[in-house]
């Protein structure tokens, strides 16, 4: 039933760059998450699966405060990135969402040109010193997502425009186009059909060269197609963390073996 | 199907027919097309009613646009204004040159007709003291041919337009039968002729007792520079308060309370606001009365809820995933909110500024306590700056001043008034709606 990781079985110990220790969140009243203490390491992807509602979502928007934008939401305990607390008062959320880029679940380009959608995060850092940079940066983006081929001739064009899939690598692109050192992605592929998907997946694996990679996935296939480490998550509980290859092949807890055996979730 | 024991068998759908409707799906296939004939009906009520306000308001109205000029080219010398100056009565003597003037023209017209100074007067008003002011102003012309172009006094141009007619018309010091063969011998002689009337258009309020001079373009200049008040007012504070209450403020009990506050605000009578304006900006801040920017004032605390309202409805209908996009890569709220929400909602705040304009434009009400409707707007502000601070009327002000007057001339005005008004309410839309189109984008 699964596919064998295309990645090492034995992933060589790197360092860690997201450390969260007894995260807790709250929405009002809810306990969306429950103490957890994960460590995320650089250069790898780390796979969050779970059942829905579980919280992976919420603990993956904990890691560049995009909880913030929710005015219920609360969060507790320590989330340090290269050892920086994000959340301590000095830390301007903008500044640490450069760091930390995020890609939705929907694509959501700006209805405004391809080269206007990649552009704009190095605009608003200043990244560029002039429109030459400017065309650069854009063109190294739309390149790492593998979209550039197919839009090198329309970069006026709307990115709204474009296919379900295009759409998405359109936002990766936009994404790493502000260089950031981790790269957050919540469910990137469940708008896109299967081919996209593969696109999309082949491009995490090429990311990992110089990102760290975390990814929400409700496709136990595709988490263990693209990462080499995996959370499982269930009701709010970090039920356990671990290689990849480990948890697909190996699960500690029962739950995990329920839920990758498809008798939870 | 009322006794629901367990014992009972579920009940099942009867097997039916596919080609012939049953009695459920009949009565639904009805009801459906009862709803639209509702639908059909009350939209046949409304284009009826648009279409009798529509006719009513260009057949009342239509008239005011021309008017009835008596034109005619006199000659006076030098010997006879000398003459005329030296008498005791000297618009008198005026005008007894231009009656044996305008008998000759007649009269080599081959139109007879006999009429004296009291009904050239009664038809064409003072023209003695009319030429005695010409001459004196202008010596030079004397012994040349001049065109003395005179309107026509108001029952005249009513005998034209058709409100006043031979049978319905009874002797008085205002007009006579014998007047009207006269009328109709000078038209004849195409001495009185029916012109468009750029008075109208362009002119400024005349007192009650001159119809025919009265215009509606000063009352329409103070209507415009209300609205630049209203417009670089309302716009910037409404939007601004929106983004607020919209993107930044924290929902609490005091938002809460500021956003109940502004919908009722919406709803205050306008009256109210006329009386606010008459205490704060008038009786406290001693502004000018009668000013457009007083008017424009208090018309922009009339228009801010509408405007902030429709702006937060459209800035809520911005899909919160772009706010995340901009976040997700690094924007500040500002920055998300400016660079991309703003732009996405613009056609909603300009539709409801240009609701909220709309509104302000043909509201008459407040004006009436800042005093812009007794006033006679009799000329046009000497400038950019003394638009704002000379007192003026409003078109709706202007329409409502002429309406209560006692001429039926008046009311003609009126009427033609509000196609003014409403040819200046298109002309907004329609820059609105070219607004529109620009912001417009896809998503």
């Amino acid at each position: 039933m699964y596919d064998v990781p295309n990645t090492e079985i034995n992933v060589e110990q790197r360092d860690i760059k997201i450390s969260a220790r007894k995260v807790q969140v709250y929405y009002g009243t809810t306990h969306a998450i429950k103490d957890v203490n994960c460590e995320i390491q650089d250069k790898t992807v780390t796979a969050f699966i779970g059942p829905s509602g579980c919280g992976k979502s919420t603990f993956l928007r904990c890691l560049n405060r995009m909880n913030d934008t929710i005015d219920i939401c609360r969060v507790e305990g320590d989330i340090t990135i290269d050892g920086e607390d994000i959340y301590d008062k000095r830390v301007d959320p903008v500044q640490l969402r450069a760091k930390v880029g995020m890609v939705f679940q929907k694509p959501n380009p700006f209805p405004k040109s391809i080269y206007d959608n990649v552009a704009y995060g190095p605009r608003i850092h200043g990244l560029a010193r002039n429109k030459a940079d400017l065309d650069v940066i854009v063109e190294r983006s739309l390149r790492r997502a593998a979209i550039w081929d197919e839009v090198k001739d329309r970069l006026d064009a709307p990115g709204t425009g474009l296919s379900g899939g295009q759409q998405q690598r359109l936002c990766i692109a936009r994404a790493v186009a502000t260089e950031p050192e981790v790269l957050l992605m919540d469910e990137p592929c469940s708008a896109l059909d299967p081919i996209a998907t593969s696109q999309v997946e082949e491009l995490i694996d090429e990311l990992r060269q110089e990102y760290s990679v975390v990814i929400v996935t409700h496709s136990m296939q595709q988490a263990a197609r693209v990462s080499q480490k995996t959370a499982f998550f269930h009701l709010g509980h970090l039920v356990e963390y671990g290689d990849t290859s480990k948890i697909f092949t190996n699960p500690v807890d029962s739950r995990t073996e329920s839920y990758i055996t498809g008798r939870i979730g | 199907m009322t006794d629901a024991s367990m014992d009972t068998p579920t009940p099942r759908r009867k097997k039916i027919s596919l080609v012939a409707d049953d009695a459920r799906t009949k009565k639904r296939n009805k009801a459906e097309k009862r709803f639209q004939a509702y639908g059909i009906g009350a939209i046949a009520i409304g284009l009826f009613f648009l279409l009798v306000l529509a006719t009513s308001i260009l057949r009342s109205g239509i008239p005011a646009f021309t008017t009835t000029v008596v034109s005619v080219e006199f000659t006076l010398q030098q010997e006879e204004f000398d003459e005329a100056e030296g008498q005791l009565f000297k618009t008198k003597a005026y005008s007894n040159y231009f009656i044996s003037a305008l008998q000759t023209t007649l009269t080599e017209k081959g139109i007879k007709v006999s009429f004296d100074e009291a009904s050239i007067e009664r038809v064409m008003g003072k023209i003695g003291s009319t030429l005695r002011e010409h001459y004196s102003a202008s010596p030079d012309t004397l012994g040349q041919p001049v065109d003395f172009s005179l309107g026509a006094s108001s029952r005249v141009d009513g005998y034209f337009k058709g409100r006043v007619t031979r049978e319905g018309l009874q002797d008085s010091r205002f007009l006579t039968l014998a007047d009207l063969d006269l009328v109709d011998a000078l038209a004849e002689a195409g001495i009185i002729t029916t012109t468009f009337d750029w008075n109208f258009i362009t002119g400024a309020d005349s007192g009650v007792d001159n119809p025919g001079g009265a215009g509606i373009g000063a009352s329409v200049v103070g209507s415009f520079f209300m609205m630049l008040v209203v417009l670089f007012l309302s716009l910037p504070i409404g939007v601004a308060a929106s983004i607020y209450l919209e993107e930044f403020a924290p929902q609490n009990r005091w938002t809460d309370l500021v956003e109940v506050n502004i919908s009722n605000l919406a709803a205050v009578p306008s009256i109210v606001f006329g009386i606010l304006g008459l205490a704060v900006f008038i009786q406290f801040a001693h502004l000018p009365q009668s000013a457009p920017l007083v008017g424009g004032l208090v018309l922009t605390l009339m228009t801010l809820p509408t405007i902030i309202i429709s702006t937060r409805a459209s800035l809520k209908a911005v899909p919160p995933s772009i706010r995340d996009a901009a976040l997700g890569v690094g924007a500040s709220r500002m920055q998300s909110v400016f660079h991309h929400v703003l732009p996405l909602a613009m056609p909603g705040i300009l539709t409801g500024t240009i609701i909220g304009l709309a509104q302000a434009l043909g509201e008459t009400a407040p004006l009436l306590l800042i005093g812009m409707v007794g006033f006679v707007a009799r000329g046009y502000p000497d400038g950019f700056i003394s638009g704002f601070i000379d007192p003026n009327s409003a078109m709706p002000a202007q329409i409502y001043t002429w309406a209560a007057r006692a001429d039926a001339s008046f009311y003609e005005k009126a009427w033609g008034g509000i196609i003014i008004l409403l040819i200046f309410l298109l002309t907004m839309n329609i820059i609105a709606i070219i607004l529109r189109r620009r912001f417009e984008r896809r998503w």
